[in-house]
């Protein structure tokens, strides 16, 4: 019987995915989630001084998407090729690029400056990320309303949590991108995963 | 046997890593190299509006990453197990933190701020990541000069075509990181990759 053990902070950020595939394959795992306090005494156990961690039979793997695709990989949620894992993963670096240009401004301290750069991260910036999802989700969703081929795979679940941050910002966004909306839709409404969202900690981020 | 053609501009860039594992491999593919000036007019041919993109069969695949990830499973260089291919992700990963803070030092504008930026990412930014790198190493490489499991994956092929990048830059870089000075002289001395780098083409990037 395999073990697992994921470390992270107490909220959702870079080990929310890693939750909800253990939701969706229903797999059992340790899900220790450090204060701030207690993280600085545990840092120097990790690999890289980062987490999310995982521990697989008493192994750590650093970097979330490592994690997340060992796991994927692990409960058949990642392509049921290597050409199919190959869809999902340009979906997964499609949806990284448009949260690595959101990052920093979530970063800036100054208030008024903050409001400035997520206007203009709302209006220059975010269309062509999610045009470009969209069109990857018709070029490879084989008509359905899953990203690859008519299956969840982690691509779903990345894009249904990365979305939440998104919605934060403009909780109508998805208004004009009626795939996407879909999309999130058949995912919270697969009965592991409603269960398991019902259910989670509430935190701030 | 899948027919395989891989289209990008005319240098190393993000397709390197692809071109050698094709080389290792001895795998035959298209090489599309486009100048900057042809690059325009097929844009719109691409996904996402960029490359490099890999057409496997007909069907497009973009995102560097995405791509090689694909064609060191397909040639068997992405380690021999799913857990192994998560401990070659960890350390993929890890190179595209340690490459991030690079490429706006490269593209700066002004002549004294470039200056700066280069000085600070390689004074104080790569330095941390390379350390962190070496880390990885040692605890995945099983003792041996390869990332992963006493074996080359494309790991260390990547961490070989970044490296080119930095030390075109800043000759001494990996002075202080023996481990990875001989990880890139095994990378080297392999038979089909000494071959590749003796032929293949001389470009600026």
């Amino acid at each position: 019987m395999s073990t697992y053990k994921l470390y992270y902070f107490n909220v959702r950020g870079r080990g929310e995915v890693a939750r909800l595939i253990f939701a969706a394959a229903d797999q059992k795992y340790e899900d220790i989630r450090y204060e701030r306090e207690e993280w600085v005494s545990h840092k120097s156990e990790m690999p890289l001084g980062q987490m999310p961690v995982l521990e697989y039979n008493g192994v750590k793997l650093p970097q979330s998407a490592a994690i997340n695709r060992f796991l994927a990989n692990q409960f058949h949620l990642a392509g049921k090729d290597n050409f199919d894992q190959a869809k999902v993963d340009a979906v997964v670096d499609t949806i990284n690029d448009m949260i690595s240009k959101y990052r920093p401004i979530r970063m800036e301290q100054d208030e008024a400056k903050q409001k400035e750069l997520t206007k203009t991260f709302l209006a220059d910036e975010l269309p062509k990320h999610l045009q470009n999802l969209e069109g990857l989700g018709k070029l490879y969703g084989s008509g359905g309303s899953f990203f690859v081929g008519n299956n969840l795979t982690w691509a779903d679940l990345y894009f249904y949590d990365i979305a939440q941050h998104i919605l934060e910002l403009d909780e109508n966004i998805f208004n004009n991108y009626p795939w996407l909306k879909e999309n999130r839709q058949q995912v919270e409404k697969q009965p592991k995963i409603a269960e398991y969202l019902k259910n989670r900690p509430k935190t701030s981020h | 046997m899948p027919s395989y053609k891989l289209t990008y501009f005319n240098g190393r860039g993000r397709a390197e890593v692809s071109r050698l594992i094709f080389a290792v491999a001895g795998e035959k593919f298209e090489d599309v190299r486009y100048e900057m000036d042809q690059w325009p007019a097929h844009k719109a041919e691409m996904p996402l509006g960029q490359i490099p993109v890999l057409e496997v069969d007909g069907v497009k695949l973009p995102q560097s990453a995405a791509i090689a990830r694909f064609l060191a499973k397909q040639f068997h260089l992405a380690g021999k197990d799913n857990f192994e291919q998560a401990k070659v992700d960890a350390v993929v990963d890890t190179i595209d933190d340690s490459f991030k803070g690079f490429v706006p030092t490269r593209f700066e504008k002004d002549e004294a701020k470039k200056e700066e930026l280069t000085k600070k990412y390689f004074g104080e930014e790569l330095p941390k990541h390379l350390q962190n790198l070496e880390t990885l190493g040692k605890l995945y490489g099983n003792g041996g000069h390869f990332f992963v499991g006493k074996q080359l994956t494309w790991a260390d092929l990547l961490f070989y075509t970044f490296a080119q990048a930095w030390i075109g830059v800043e000759a001494d870089c990996l002075n202080n990181f023996p481990w990875l000075q001989q990880n890139r002289a095994e990378v080297e001395k392999q038979p089909k990759i000494a071959e590749y780098l003796k032929n293949r083409p001389n470009t600026p990037f």
